[in-house]
């Protein structure tokens, strides 16, 4: 999930510039409108030139984006496997990027809710725990109904997802705080077996503990009649969930987006 | 036609138009490019200083080719940001910090710029000092002029200065092909206010302004051709000699009149730079009327566009929704 740094000297030009604008403009996109970005900058700026292979695009730009301390990261959706990218800084502290968006007290509503979410064992905290916390919080003082819409304001910019009054961590929200969360919580942050990285929602082995994200558990398992737990064997319990197919999903059209209540899609 | 008469001394156009002027915000589609009349914000090597500099040249960083009109701007714009917080000779303070540091900083300002931006909120700078910059504040000159560089290099962004009273910074999209000349006219063009103020005065009338119409419409902001101004300096000599070297402005006299007249017309660099579209937005920004108040001169403007992009097919792409910007 990491770009691979390369070594090759890699030159900006006008394609790699707007491209950087654009990404930094929407904040997080999935591939297919990634795909779809690097078509128009090379429409506007260079229509004769042959379109880079797009994971060479990237790296080519984060080459130069890494002395700079920033780069475009690829990370996957934990609930259904859609790779997704954002331009992502790496230097700074965490909650940097919120920081303009949002008063002292809403960020650490974000912080408080963020403690629930590492802390529990499905990676989902309940509205109502979080809620209950509104008196700790520092700066001005906030009302359980103010933090309710707070809340709400942090699932409209893609940094929480709520699921049935349960919130959880977003893709972008992962994807731009992977490095503090395992630094801020170093004893209850928790691995995926298979990708080795962040683990907010997933499944797990009822024997062993081990854990894996959905869409690494539809990966491994694909086609196995008898999924068996990688680490002690046991008869893993779980629904295996499909893989991802960025092609079925274009032809079932815009429908799939209503299925859970994530307004990630609409940008 | 009447417009063509008509002088550019609107009666309304009252003195704080230098001011006024500055309050477009950065979406304004940029026509003009929101410099005001102030050179702070341009960008010309031979323009006349701000004034002194209170803070005291800790590091010398390097210039750019490319981006000297820019950077040079931003500096005189941070000169006196810094220069506010007045620091005596007496009190240096702290040794320079490593030039690690400054790079660092540059770098969190580059982000904190473009995630201000993103979330379209104003770019201040006393809040970049604030947030940023910090105990820095002394070197606020070079880690800005760093930052720009950047900005420009990484991401094709300049990162202006919009509003010298307040303050406001904004990021510049620069690579649009449709705004390219445009950008060109920002970097490299001189007293950009003033200079147009006199193009479009020249458009209007459909002939060349004599040098007694186009002191009318200077009065009206303030400048004389006897009076030293504080940013243009001799502003006669400006128009009549600079502007006219760099081929911005001819200056003529007019035949057959005695005592001797003068007159201005377009210069060859100004036909090339400019667009007459571009006039007519300026005109209508100073005047806060629409363009098609000038009915032929907007007309004359139409056509010159449409043969611009019939001359440069390339440039012109369609795009698509995701590119929204």
């Amino acid at each position: 999930m990491h770009s691979s740094t390369r070594k090759a000297a890699a030159i900006m030009t006008d394609v790699h510039r707007r491209f950087l604008q654009l990404l930094m403009t929407h904040g997080v996109l999935e591939e297919w409108e990634i795909k779809r970005l690097q078509k128009h900058c090379y429409k506007v700026h260079d229509c004769n030139a042959t379109v880079e292979k797009l994971e060479d695009f990237i790296n080519n730009i984060n080459s130069v984006l890494e002395s700079l301390y920033i780069e475009i990261k690829k990370g996957v959706t934990e609930d259904d496997g859609r790779p997704i990218y954002a331009l992502v800084n790496l230097a700074t502290t965490p909650i940097s990027k919120m920081a303009t968006d949002f008063a002292e007290n809403e960020l650490d509503l974000f912080r408080k809710a963020l403690d629930l979410i590492m802390d529990s064992e499905t990676g989902f905290a309940s509205s109502t725990n979080i809620l209950n916390l509104v008196d700790q919080l520092k700066g001005k003082k906030m009302r359980k109904k103010e933090a309710e819409q707070v809340l709400q304001k942090f699932a409209q910019n893609k940094w929480l997802i709520e699921k049935e009054g349960e919130f959880t961590l977003h893709g972008r929200a992962i994807l731009e705080m992977e490095q503090y969360i395992r630094e801020t919580y170093p004893d209850s942050v928790k691995i995926c077996n298979i990708c080795h990285s962040l683990l907010i929602q997933g499944q797990s082995c009822e024997t062993c503990g081990i854990r894996m994200h959905l869409p690494c558990v539809a990966k491994y398992f694909k086609s196995n009649s008898e999924p068996r737990c990688p680490h002690c064997n046991d008869y893993w319990p779980h629904e295996i969930p499909e893989v991802f197919d960025p092609e079925k999903e274009r032809e079932a059209g815009i429908s799939k987006s209503n299925r859970r209540s994530l307004r990630s899609r609409q940008h | 036609m009447s417009e063509q008469s008509k002088d550019l001394s609107d009666p309304n156009f009252a003195g704080e138009a230098p001011n006024s002027e500055m309050h477009d915000s950065p979406g304004v589609p940029v026509g003009v490019p929101p410099t005001a009349f102030p050179a702070a914000t341009l960008a010309e090597p031979q323009s006349p200083p701000l004034g002194p500099t209170a803070a005291p040249q800790a590091v010398p960083p390097p210039q750019s080719p490319s981006d000297e009109g820019d950077p040079k701007a931003l500096q005189q714009a941070a000169e006196q940001g810094c220069a506010l917080r007045s620091l005596s000779p007496a009190q240096l303070g702290p040794a320079p910090p490593a030039p690690a540091q400054l790079v660092q900083k540059a770098h969190e300002l580059m982000w904190y710029v473009l995630v201000k931006d993103q979330k379209k909120m104003i770019i201040w700078f006393p809040d970049m000092v604030k947030d940023v910059i910090g105990t820095y504040k002394k070197w606020c000159r070079s880690i800005l002029r760093r930052t720009s560089l950047i900005l420009a290099r990484v991401f094709g962004l300049h990162l202006r200065l919009t509003n010298l009273r307040t303050m406001e910074f904004a990021l510049v999209k620069a690579l649009d092909p449709e705004e390219l000349d445009r950008v060109a006219l920002s970097n490299r063009m001189p007293m950009t206010g003033l200079l147009l103020m006199i193009l479009s005065l020249i458009y209007v009338k459909g002939r060349g302004a004599r040098e007694s119409a186009v002191w009318n419409v200077l009065r009206i902001l303030g400048l004389r051709p006897w009076k030293k101004h504080s940013t243009f300096g001799d502003v006669r000599k400006l128009i009549t000699e600079e502007f006219v070297q760099q081929n911005y402005l001819k200056y003529q006299r007019v035949p057959y009149v005695e005592p001797p007249e003068y007159e201005f017309f377009w210069g060859s660099r100004a036909s090339r730079e400019i667009t007459k579209m571009q006039i007519m937005e300026f005109l209508a920004r100073v005047f806060k009327k629409d363009p098609q108040a000038w009915p032929s001169r907007y007309r004359e403007a139409l056509e010159e566009a449409r043969a611009l992009r019939e001359a440069n097919p390339g440039a012109y792409c369609p795009r698509s929704s995701v590119s929204e910007d």
